[in-house]
């Protein structure tokens, strides 16, 4: 099997699924003494490298450090607030400079319909009301089919609830974003995650699954379905589930937890699995070809 | 079809779980599991033979947690906690169905959806599983291994092998009835 190791410490100059990790490569914040990360550079930002940041800002936190964002460009410190990142990560991190204005978040919601912005999920109740919601979104203001927009919807519920079913004392983000490039070949982007236990840790808690060494082989083996941390048959069929939709959809999914990160190609129903820099808990990228009814 | 004369006499009951009390878009296995409460109690109500439709009338998407907690654990719960006893989804959608089938294919699943008032399998099914459950079905009466035989062109082993599949999944009522010749039989039947 083909490892591929970030050892490159380069500034970024984006910031998405792929190049967080070069982010946190490179800042070391959960072993290293100082704990910042550098967006100066950066002139583009997605919503799963959004989520990505904050489920870490969150988990640096939760073991007591404070993390300080530095960004560089205005452009992006705006987007970074209308996406409602400022807002969701104001609790937990320090962006600098200050002056860049913040937006409060009750004022973001819903003002771009290409968006859902950075979202703090906090219990599992409040997932019925974000799906119901994300749905009206697809339908209405992105005239998806019915049937795409219950798909892309399915997907986030069963990632969603996987935050809450395997973790204590933890919450979930989610962030939504359409892209529609020049030369066509419109897609949307999610990012979901969370800064729990992580998939290893929560598999290992069931003595009937298989030996799990690394974060990778539990990504792997958290495919599979039927394999959860509890022993009910009816469990663990939801990121089985979510690679069958991305198929469906000729989408692509990434899978990041500690250590390990699996990045499937579905069109060609592939996996190809990387070793990088730890950040606890499950971060979640999906690509999903943009369709219109 | 051979006369067959049944031993006992089953009064059967069907009792109604209409999901759209609960929304058009049903999420989350935290939900499934409320719904399944509702359901339980339904069941404890059926006597044996009795039937439990749960009406997906008016609901337009269910995640694949709501389907494994609600249709998963409730078939299941079937053969062991409300043996002889028949669950049925009826007023699916195209696209409940489709998500109810793949939920039960991944647990290995199946069960019976009356669809335009025709009986028919839906999740992990065999096409020999789903021909001789249509046969049973679609008799107007109990019928016999033999019957089967006949109709199925197989050897009777392999028709016992596919009723006690069915019978097992609760899918298939078995009870004890006479031949014609005075000699115990079991009998097969979907709904009594």
């Amino acid at each position: 099997m083909l490892y591929i190791v970030f050892m490159r410490k380069q500034v970024v100059d984006r910031l998405d699924s792929v190049t967080f990790d070069e982010l946190v490569a490179r800042a070391d914040p959960f072993f290293g003494d100082e704990c910042s990360f550098d967006l100066t550079a950066v002139k583009w930002v997605s919503p799963a490298g959004l989520v990505q940041l904050a489920t870490t800002c969150y988990s640096l936190q939760k073991m007591g450090r404070h993390p300080f964002i530095f960004l560089g460009d205005e452009s992006v410190a705006s987007y970074l607030s209308r996406a409602g990142f400022v807002a969701a990560i104001r609790p937990v991190a320090t962006i600098e400079p200050n002056s860049f204005a913040t937006v409060p978040l009750d004022r973001l919601r819903g003002s771009n319909p290409m968006l859902i912005e950075v979202t703090k999920i906090e219990r599992g109740r409040d997932l019925p009301a974000l799906l119901n919601n994300i749905v009206m979104v697809l339908r209405e203001k992105l005239k998806y089919k019915k049937r795409d927009a219950f798909d892309v919807a399915t997907v986030i519920s069963e990632v969603g609830q996987n935050t809450f079913d395997h973790n204590k004392e933890t919450c979930g983000f989610i962030a939504m974003q359409v892209y529609e490039p020049r030369h066509g070949g419109s897609f949307l982007e999610i990012g979901i995650g969370d800064y729990g236990d992580g998939i290893a840790e929560t598999l290992r808690r069931n003595p009937n699954n298989p030996v799990i060494k690394t974060d990778l082989e539990a990504i792997q083996i958290a495919t599979k379905p039927g394999v959860s941390e509890h022993d009910d048959p009816t469990r663990g069929t939801g990121l089985y589930h979510l690679l069958e939709i991305a198929y469906k959809h000729e989408g692509m999914v990434q899978i990041r937890s500690g250590n390990g990160k699996v990045r499937y190609r579905m069109d060609k129903r592939m996996g190809f699995p990387f070793s990088v820099a730890y950040v606890p808990g499950v971060q979640i990228a999906l690509q999903l070809t943009r369709k219109k009814r | 079809m051979t006369k067959i004369h049944t031993g006992d006499t089953v009064k059967v009951m069907d009792e109604r779980l209409g999901l759209c009390k609960w929304g058009a878009q049903l999420w989350t296995r935290e939900l499934a599991r409320e719904i399944r409460t509702e359901l339980e109690k339904m069941m404890d109500r059926l006597p044996g033979g009795g039937v439990a439709i749960i009406d997906a009338k008016g609901v337009e998407v269910f995640d694949y947690s709501f389907a494994n907690e609600l249709f998963g654990k409730s078939l299941l719960a079937l053969p062991g906690e409300y043996a002889q006893r028949f669950l049925i989804v009826e007023n699916l959608t195209g696209y409940t169905r489709e998500n109810l089938s793949r939920a039960l294919e991944s647990l290995n699943l199946a069960m019976i959806e009356r669809k335009a008032g025709k009986l028919q399998l839906i999740g992990k099914v065999h096409p020999s599983d789903q021909a001789t459950f249509s046969i049973i079905a679609n008799a107007s009466e109990p019928v016999t291994a033999t019957f089967l035989k006949d109709r199925l062109g197989i050897n009777v082993t392999a028709v016992n092998e596919r009723l006690s599949k069915l019978t097992a999944l609760a899918l298939v009522r078995r009870h004890a009835g006479v031949s014609p010749a005075g000699r115990q039989q079991y009998l097969y039947s979907v709904l009594s």
